[in-house]
């Protein structure tokens, strides 16, 4: 198996290569690239599966809190599925926070000692706030297309409107083209039509009180909405911050997975 | 000033005008244009006895703030002839064309370019050009008024200084009516004079003026705006006015300046693009980057974000026939190997970082960096990524040693990630009155309390509020039945006048 620097490398010099033939041919081959990485893994097996190995790269993805107080859990899963487990991160490279000003004063702006303590180092992260939402799908675009960070979130207001299905068709396009994690979160699920991968519902769940009666382990209640690859389903997860790892925390009661919006070929699992 | 007024009201053309201001409780002429001169009328004439002469006279009263704006902008226009321009209030400019003349084929052609093209925007004006400021100023002002442009050439200096009048020589009115009452008029009288008796009489300054004019001492220009350190220009004999070719004129200048840079080893931190319109207004547009840039590619992008976000501020008129572009901040940059085999993440970053800043403006981007503090509110700063190099990496080093890290014994963090920019009001009821709450209603929503942590007391620095109004903080840690966690505390004691009110801060993940 080669070492990390000499897969970084060989992957480089691959996309170096089609950048090449991209230039001469003005095509878009979207052959694959070989060790380039595809896929950020959760480490849980049950997201895993339904996901088709993780979270794709090269793809937007959206995030909504099931209630507008679960803004925290949206921002805390979608911060720990950006920084976590990326193989290319030798080099340090940074995510980025996009948000618009209004969402800044409705829900607040991502806190530096906090993201420390959940796991998140606090100078991985660059915070750009912007205008309008317009700017935000902008920046969120010219942030895909550069392959210099780790992950883009983008968070927009309320239902996020003008995240409509051209932008977020453009936004995919965009993190194809750099092979980017782009994340998309929006104050209020919306039934709007979305070009995004997966689409996810996020709040958190009661958490398991420790021996002292304290309050446990943070814990999320996801809920996989829409997804191209695979089934739908509903997880219960816990995030440990010291080890930086997901935990599935054992669910009270059984869950049997919705089983709609799945391609032909894709396998149904159960859970619960 | 009548020219200013002319030009804004074109009916005025033909007519007298003068224009008027308050000198002792009576109206005085201070300008007049050519034809209310030809009509007799002196400067300082009441404006009664002149109306009296002429019933018909126009008079506008004095607008100097207005005169003012002009004369700035006139010397934002004369940028295009030489940095160095200086403002000679009330009517008059400074420019230092050093170096500058062989650009536009001698003085005596810069001179009439700069008097044609005034003329074409509705002012008149008269150069002077000497080899020191004074001799001009007294040339321009008081040489022969039917020539327009008058070059002095160095050896000729004292010669045409001696036939002005004294008051040529930018000395306070007082002295010169003292001159003249002891009989000095011209400057040839007072040139061979001994020295010593007229500095005791008239005063040091008189004795500068005349060094200063003649050429026996120094006189800097203060220019308006600070000189750059590379400048690239191109003027175009048909203006341009299309997007793309000011963008592609840019490139091409940023081609030529990398040129220059490369020679010196530095790069550009502040670059600054002037178009200079044909009917004589200057916009102008800086970009500030990250780390010192010397590519044509990246500043032809980094000025289209710009162009993209002024829209129609930047207005081409009937064209821009001159682009200039000058670094005016430059750093050391030194060649970097950027290797084959690892991408080079962080150039692409800074650049990427540069071109938000273009677009949205440098402040919008920042990194979070720890500051020590314990109040929450200020336990981190934001710093604009740009600047990120210039604080150093002592803010670094330091955060060596985890600020918070190892006080953590709990599952749970103790810092949400999310923090409100005010925290809001919330009711909360609790058990006990030290104690956390049971329930709280935040944004109309009741939550009920099933686990908390805390109190964590927040005391506000004493020795900064002098009027007691910041309250000790007692911060909980809730979470509610649903698995909602929030950060709340409670502000002041039980004990103090005003009962303790609740407030919510942050939130968990």
């Amino acid at each position: 198996m080669p070492s990390a620097a000499a897969r970084d490398m060989l992957c480089h010099l691959r996309q170096r290569l089609a950048a090449q033939d991209i230039a001469s041919t003005g095509e878009n081959f979207s052959f694959p690239l070989g060790a380039e990485e595809a896929l950020r893994p959760l480490g849980l097996p049950a997201i895993d599966s339904v996901l088709a190995g993780g979270f794709a790269l090269g793809a937007l993805h959206e995030l909504a809190p099931v209630a507008p107080h679960h803004l925290g859990a949206a921002m805390g899963f979608a911060l720990a599925v950006a920084t976590l487990n990326a193989a290319g991160n030798a080099s340090g490279r940074k995510a980025l926070w996009i948000q618009t000003d209004f969402a800044g004063l409705e829900g607040g702006a991502p806190y530096g000692p906090g993201l420390d303590l959940f796991g998140l180092a606090m100078e991985h992260i660059l915070v750009l706030s912007v205008a309008r939402p317009i700017d935000a799908l902008w920046a969120a675009e010219e942030a895909l297309k550069s392959r210099a960070l780790l992950a883009v979130v983008a968070e927009l207001p309320q239902q996020g409107a003008a995240a409509d299905l051209t932008a977020t068709r453009r936004l995919s396009l965009a993190a194809r083209a750099g092979n980017g994690l782009g994340l998309l979160i929006r104050h209020q699920r919306t039934p709007l039509a979305s070009a995004a991968m997966t689409r996810w519902e996020v709040a958190g769940a009661p958490s398991t009180p420790d021996r002292f009666g304290g309050i446990g382990r943070t814990a999320f209640d996801l809920v996989l909405k829409r997804n191209r690859r695979g089934p739908c389903g509903r997880f219960i997860v816990s995030w440990d911050h010291v080890a930086r790892v997901f935990i599935p925390q054992a669910l009270p009661l059984g869950l049997a997975a919705t089983a709609h919006d799945r391609p032909n070929d894709a396998r149904i699992a159960r859970f619960g | 000033m009548t020219d200013r007024m002319m030009r804004a009201s074109p009916d005025l053309a033909d007519a007298p005008l003068v224009v008027t201001t308050e000198v002792k409780s009576a109206l005085r002429l201070t300008a007049m244009n050519d034809v209310a001169a030809r009509l007799g009328l002196k400067l300082g004439m009441a404006l009664a006895d002149a109306r009296a002469m002429y019933p018909g006279l126009m008079a506008r009263d004095a607008d100097l703030q207005a005169d003012r704006r002009l004369l700035e902008a006139i010397a934002d226009w004369c940028d295009r002839y030489t940095p160095l321009v200086g403002l000679d209030v009330p009517d008059g400019l400074v420019l230092d064309i050093t170096g500058c003349t062989h650009l536009f084929g001698g003085e005596v052609a810069l001179c009439r370019d700069i008097v044609t093209r005034l003329a074409r925007q509705g002012l008149r004006a008269r150069t002077a050009v000497a080899d020191t400021v004074g001799c001009a100023w007294a040339v321009a002002r008081y040489g022969q008024k039917s020539i327009a442009v008058c070059v002095v050439a160095s050896e000729e200096t004292r010669a045409v200084l001696l036939p002005l009048p004294l008051a040529a020589l930018r000395i306070a009115p007082k002295i010169d009516a003292q001159l003249a009452e002891v009989g000095l008029k011209s400057i040839a009288d007072v040139i061979e004079r001994p020295r010593a008796p007229l500095a005791a009489r008239f005063g040091q300054n008189f004795l500068r003026r005349l060094d200063q004019a003649v050429g026996r001492e120094d006189e800097p220009i203060t220019p308006r705006m600070p000189l750059p350190s590379v400048i690239a220009e191109r003027r175009f004999a048909d203006p341009i006015a299309l997007e793309a070719d000011v963008l592609g004129t840019i490139e091409q200048l940023a081609r030529e300046m990398s040129g220059a840079l490369e020679r010196r080893g530095e790069g550009a931190r502040l670059l600054q693009v002037a178009l200079f319109r044909t009917d004589g207004k200057v916009h102008r547009m800086e970009i500030g980057t990250a780390a010192p840039v010397r590519e044509s590619e990246r500043v032809r992008r980094l000025f289209a974000e710009r162009l993209a976000t002024l829209g129609d501020a930047c207005d081409p008129g009937f064209g821009f026939d001159m682009v200039r572009l000058s670094a005016l901040v430059t750093e050391r940059q030194d060649p970097t190997q950027t290797g084959l085999a690892a991408p080079d993440h962080a150039a692409e970053l800074s650049h990427l970082i540069d071109r938000f800043g273009a677009r949205f403006g440098l402040r919008r981007i920042v990194r979070l960096m720890p500051h020590d503090s314990h109040i929450p509110e200020f336990a981190v700063t934001a710093i604009p990524a740009h600047a990120v190099k210039a604080v150093g990496n002592t803010a670094l080093a330091l955060r060596a040693e985890p600020c918070m890290q190892t006080d953590q014994e709990t599952l749970a963090p103790i810092r949400p990630i999310r923090l409100l920019q005010r925290p809001e009001p919330i009711e909360a009821t609790a058990e006990v009155p030290d104690g956390p709450p049971v329930q709280f209603t935040w944004r109309r929503v009741n939550y009920l309390v099933a686990h908390a942590e805390g109190p964590e007391r927040i005391a506000m620095e004493w020795w900064r509020d002098s009027q007691g109004r910041a309250l000790t903080r007692d911060y909980f840690r809730v979470e509610s039945r649903v698995g909602v966690r929030v950060w709340l505390y409670r502000e002041g004691f039980f004990q103090d006048a005003t009962p303790p009110r609740w407030y919510l801060h942050g939130l968990f993940a």
